[in-house]
């Protein structure tokens, strides 16, 4: 059991460390589509379609971690309001509801890779992608993002903290 | 179904899971699979058709500004480029009375156009500002409010993260709703000012005088020069490429990157550890807005395909009323929803239903864009549950509380009420530099 879940928090780590190195390859491979013409050289025709999939790419990847560090944003201001039984209750009814969720775009996606790739299905941006790269990490991550969720229901963990704790956002 | 009953079926659905604490990415999500049921028939391909159009969105060349901008805002404080800035500005104002409070207005506007995030410039300007305002003696509603003001700015000025994010959704040009923030925020930065000015001519113990060291004039050019100039560098890789069609957005937001890594490189400031925080700031961060945003597609799809949407705008211009008052109405609605719901989850519910109404009461939608930012940043500012206040609440000092920041930040809603009259009388303040490009 303490094996299984060395595993999965450093899959979680591993998955956020992809997604930053994503970040700097899209801010590496813009800039270098601005900057080489002007030195006279042709820049990479598939800098857009693969900056395309780097911003999915780094937003599912980042969900399971996400949601290991109570990262994605809630509303509490009206369970804040309820009587501690009550708020015990809105939290595994609002768990649940994140967990089937998950499970069901996971599950979804995962039939979106099957088909796209059993269909040699190609996406035709900037230059053509495999479509099933595209929906390739949602089956996978949208799983790990239950079991986080998983993790509050059985009590090992609340991601419910204070308000005052928000302190990132746009 | 009946237009109405889609559409209290649609929002009733999200609203309610959000009110029960399910993270709000997650609402959306379970809200569009049940929408989908609904509608559908129990269609399984529709199910599918979820999962696929949720990545429509997000998978879009113009929503790269957003990820870029955030870096390259976590890079200017990570690097301590930002209190290079505010050293540089603390030379010029000398010994104004109320200085820190000009101080806050001025580094805000400065931090707006080179950060875009709202949140990130009231937790830099409370936690530097508000412990040397009260030490100094200011009152608590001179040492909060004018930061309350100032850090939404970034909503507005140029690079806005949540800008770009408005105009993706509600499918307008990024780079025009960008542009045409920034007279409008240098208007609001100046009504700012005159209000600070105001309240010391009231409350002239609410910001004592303090002696401050001697600079010559040379030496205060010298750290002008040093300090502030070089941040112009990469204001006009962002601001200056667009305005100028060198680059698209997301082209000028990588650019804005490169800016500050060279004037980091310049101080002497780039380390590993400061790229890595910044990068991890950024995934926090963008991943977070991009995961909520990933399922507006489908939620907008669903509005549209229910009929509610259409419904909605048939409707409200049955009864003829005065397009200014659906546009207070609109702005009645944001305010409230603001009250206890973040920026983009506003966005997320009233972009599909708000921005076809407006095209149908013929308002232009860039300056319809640029009216909804300025709603959404006086609706982070209004209690009981707006989020700058508990930021401003997170860093302010001990013994603090809500209404202390609540009535702080209400002379800088007033400031913001008063340029969207502005906007209304001279659309062209908005519209003007768009129109250039």
């Amino acid at each position: 059991m303490q094996l299984l879940s060395t595993i999965h928090i450093w899959l979680i780590n591993a998955l956020k460390f992809i997604s930053s190195i994503i970040v700097l390859a899209i801010f590496v491979l813009i800039t270098l589509d601005v900057l080489l013409p002007l030195v006279g050289v042709q820049p990479w025709d598939g800098t857009l379609g693969v900056v395309e999939y780097g911003l999915l790419w780094f937003t599912v990847l980042a969900a399971p971690w996400l949601a290991r560090i109570k990262g994605h944003v809630f509303i509490d201001a009206v369970a804040e309001m309820l009587p501690p039984g009550a708020k015990k209750v809105t939290s595994k009814i609002a768990y649940l509801v994140a967990i089937t969720g998950s499970l069901m775009l996971a599950y979804f996606s995962w039939l979106l890779v099957v088909e796209s790739f059993v269909d040699e299905n190609i996406d035709e941006r900037s230059i053509e992608l495999m479509l099933w790269w595209l929906y390739a990490p949602m089956p996978v991550c949208f799983v790990l993002v239950a079991i986080e969720f998983l993790r509050f229901l059985v009590g090992i963990d609340d991601m419910y903290g204070s308000r005052t704790d928000v302190k990132e956002g746009m | 179904m009946e237009w109405y009953w889609a559409f209290a079926f649609l929002l009733g659905w999200v609203i309610c899971f959000m009110a029960l604490g399910v993270p709000v990415a997650f609402a959306f999500i379970a809200t569009n699979f049940i929408a989908v049921y609904t509608f559908t028939d129990f269609d399984a391909n529709a199910l599918i058709q979820v999962a696929d159009n949720s990545t429509q969105l997000i998978s879009r060349f113009t929503l790269g500004p957003v990820p870029m901008f955030i870096l390259m805002g976590s890079l200017f404080f990570h690097t301590g480029l930002a209190l290079k800035v505010f050293d540089g500005l603390d030379a010029i104002f000398g010994r104004l009375p109320g200085r820190l409070c000009y101080l806050t207005v001025a580094g805000g506007s400065i931090f707006s156009t080179l950060t875009g995030s709202s949140m990130a410039n009231t937790a830099m300007l409370g936690s530097l500002m508000v412990p040397e305002m009260r030490r100094r003696g200011y009152s608590k509603q001179m040492s909060m409010g004018p930061i309350l003001g100032t850090g939404g700015l970034a909503m507005i000025i140029p690079p806005s993260a949540l800008g770009v994010l408005l105009a993706a959704i509600a499918e307008i040009d990024v780079g025009r709703l960008l542009v045409a923030g920034l007279l409008p925020g240098l208007t609001l930065a100046l009504l700012y000012a005159s209000m600070i000015t105001f309240q010391l001519w009231r409350y002239p113990g609410s910001a004592p005088a303090y002696d401050v060291e001697r600079m010559s004039i040379g030496a205060r050019l010298m750290l002008v020069t040093t300090n502030i100039l070089p941040m112009g560098l990469v204001v006009f890789m962002v601001i200056g490429f667009i305005v100028l069609g060198i680059a698209t957005p997301t082209e000028a937001a990588a650019c804005g990157v490169l800016g500050v890594f060279i004037v980091a490189i310049g101080f002497r400031a780039l380390s590993v550890r400061a790229v890595s925080t910044s990068l991890e700031a950024t995934v926090k961060v963008g991943a977070m807005v991009f995961l909520i945003i990933m399922n507006s597609t489908v939620f907008s799809q669903m509005l549209a395909y229910s009929g509610a949407s259409k419904g909605l705008i048939e409707w409200v211009t049955s009864y003829e009323l005065h397009r200014f008052a659906i546009l207070f109405m609109m702005f009645c609605v944001l305010i409230l929803l603001g009250m206890f719901m973040d920026a983009t989850s506003m966005m997320l519910i009233t972009v599909p239903i708000f921005f076809p109404l407006a095209g149908a009461m013929g308002f232009d939608l860039v300056w319809y864009g640029l009216f909804v930012l300025i709603t959404i940043e006086m609706a982070g500012t209004t209690p009981p549950f707006g989020l700058l206040l508990y930021v401003m609440l997170g860093v302010a000092p001990k013994g603090t509380t809500l209404i202390d920041v609540a009535r702080a930040a209400f002379p800088f809603l007033v400031c913001d009420a008063i340029l969207i009259l502005i906007l209304v009388a001279w659309p062209n303040l908005a519209l003007w530099l768009p129109s250039l490009m």
